[in-house]
């Protein structure tokens, strides 16, 4: 029998973070007056010790034995080859996942919000709050308040509460308090309800209100707590990394490639940081973080010569075009499409280290329904497009003949998501929503441009 | 007035995580502003920018259009002052 899950004993968990600031050069945040943000700016909203590791440049930190403890509920988690699914494709890459699944909350997000709880409770902090969007990061931060003895209250997204009510039962099940926002516990959310009663929220009101009951807690014993896109968080995360270069020189193997989807950039950063060290100092290696798409552009779109540009200005090129009225925007397109993520992953980006992939949402449940029925996990949705990505890069290595080791980080798992596998399975999710009308108006830009002749570069 | 076809269709919400309506998207960011990502998402469905331009203000169209969230840390010292003048008053 094959061996399909690569395990490290307790022992055996990495004792250490690394902390890629040490290794790449960034413009320092700034302040509203527009000076460098420092310590003591942050210190009503986050406890001092964690501001220490937000604003470090120490390349590796100590992991405390507390937090250690904790996350050795879960950790190390299994590197899994994914046999099955080689098989289904018939590649000759070999692909390994980290499978962040087995944590209680089911995702990668406990890796910081046990750090966080962590820290907090030793600097004499007796309440988290924090603001959710689907649920997971509260369900998390919900979990790990529960293993030091401390508070917790998230404020989740109206919207998001009433679509996804079991998230709020697991956070209760583990003492956390989580309420609708806005709520009408917060002045920030009292006026918004005041103007609106049934306003369906938005991250932006749950951030003020979650930062409001820290702020106004008069005893200082209360922080605001963030699980994506800051330093500290992408710090905590980088255990997925480490143990995944521990868990494949256990067996004599080094990725080629190393995929993560990309949100907020925690569970990409996580599983790739220590990699991009290694590139950082030599190593070959693609590196992909996977955003979602809306369009899959290649075949909705025709093959025409068209603008590059919306103004025209660029020469013709041959490409598959909606027209350029349908470009994006200059503002939202590449890089700067990261400005949610982590300002280290959009670094990394921006300096070509790290590649940006986008998949749209058909392919990507497509991915996550081929994975379930090899390798047997339901993966979350934001996993599905790295998984995607995953099968892309496996096909590549069929077509060039090459034994390829791929990496990528399984997230979390989809069980609390099943209501978008039902839209999928429904034919309900449109990856592009332009009618054949609507598209053959947008071909109309093209009707005076040359034609691109169909050329083949293989033999018939 | 945005047109129904428009403010009915749906995706998911890369920051929510679940679905969501044009109309939410265009309802719901700051200062009675879309959602800053809203260009982003929705470009490839349908064209957007006509449909925003068409719906807003001058000024507010143009500063969707120039729309480029502050970094984290600044947008949460400056949620945390706002808190505490609220807090105060």
């Amino acid at each position: 029998m094959e061996v399909r899950k690569v395990l490290l004993t307790e022992d055996e968990m990495p004792r250490q973070w690394y902390n890629i600031l040490a290794d790449i050069k960034m413009n320092p945040p700034l302040g509203p007056d527009g000076n460098p943000v420092g310590p003591e700016m942050l210190a009503p909203v986050f406890p001092m010790n964690l501001i220490e590791q937000e604003v470090s440049s120490e390349r590796w930190i100590d992991i405390p034995e507390e937090v250690l403890s904790v996350l050795s509920i879960w950790r190390p988690s299994p590197l899994t080859r994914a046999i099955s699914l080689e098989q289904a494709l018939d590649t000759p890459a070999r692909i390994y996942f980290k499978n962040e699944c087995v944590s209680p909350p089911g995702s990668h997000k406990p890796n910081t919000a046990v750090a966080q709880a962590y820290y907090n409770k030793a600097f004499g902090i007796k309440r988290m709050t924090t603001e959710t969007g689907a649920g997971q990061w509260g369900s998390a931060l919900s979990f790990a308040c529960s293993q030091f003895g401390v508070e917790c209250k998230i404020f989740m997204v109206r919207v998001s509460f009433d679509q996804k009510p079991y998230r709020k039962s697991m956070m209760e099940a583990w003492g956390g308090q989580c309420v609708a926002s806005p709520s009408p516990e917060t002045k920030a959310g009292q006026d918004i309800l005041s103007q609106d009663p049934d306003s369906p929220g938005s991250l932006g009101i749950a951030i003020s209100e979650a930062i409001e009951a820290a702020v106004s807690d008069k005893t200082g014993k209360t922080r605001y707590s963030l699980g994506s896109v800051l330093n500290h968080v992408v710090l905590h995360q980088t255990i997925i990394g480490l143990e995944a270069k521990k868990q494949l020189e256990k067996i004599g193997e080094y990725p080629d490639v190393i995929i993560g989807c990309a949100g907020g950039g925690s569970n990409f950063a996580g599983i790739a940081f220590p990699f991009v060290y290694d590139k950082i100092n030599g190593k070959e290696i693609e590196i992909y973080p996977v955003e979602p798409a809306a369009c899959p552009t290649m075949t909705k779109a025709p093959f025409v010569y068209d603008h590059g540009d919306t103004a025209g200005y660029t020469p013709l090129l041959p490409m598959y075009s909606l027209g350029h009225k349908f470009m994006p925007p200059p503002i939202h397109a590449g890089g700067l499409r990261y400005h949610g993520m982590a300002p280290t992953v959009s670094q990394l980006a921006a300096e070509g280290i790290i590649e940006p992939k986008a998949v749209s949402q058909n392919p990507a449940y497509e991915a996550g329904i081929t994975f379930a029925r090899t390798e047997g996990i339901i993966p979350a949705p934001e996993t599905t497009h790295a998984l995607a990505c995953v099968i892309e890069e496996a096909k590549k290595a069929k077509e060039e003949g090459k034994e390829k080791v791929i990496l990528f980080n399984w997230s979390g798992h989809g069980l609390l998501d099943l209501a978008a596998y039902d839209k999928y399975f429904a034919c309900e999710l449109e990856d592009c929503v332009l009618s054949d009308k609507e598209i053959s108006e947008a071909e109309k830009v093209f009707e005076k441009f040359p034609k691109p002749e169909k050329l083949s570069s293989r033999p018939r | 007035m945005v047109e129904k076809k428009y403010d009915l269709l749906q995706r998911r919400c890369p920051r929510l995580g679940g679905p969501i309506t044009f109309q939410y998207c265009r309802e719901t960011g700051e200062g009675g502003l879309p959602c800053w990502k809203v260009v982003d998402c929705w470009w490839e469905y349908f064209d957007v920018l006509s449909v925003l331009k068409e719906n807003l203000p001058a000024e507010k169209f143009n500063r969707i259009l120039t729309a480029s969230p502050k970094p984290k840390i600044t947008s949460l010292i400056e949620l945390a002052q706002a808190a505490k003048k609220r807090c105060e008053s």
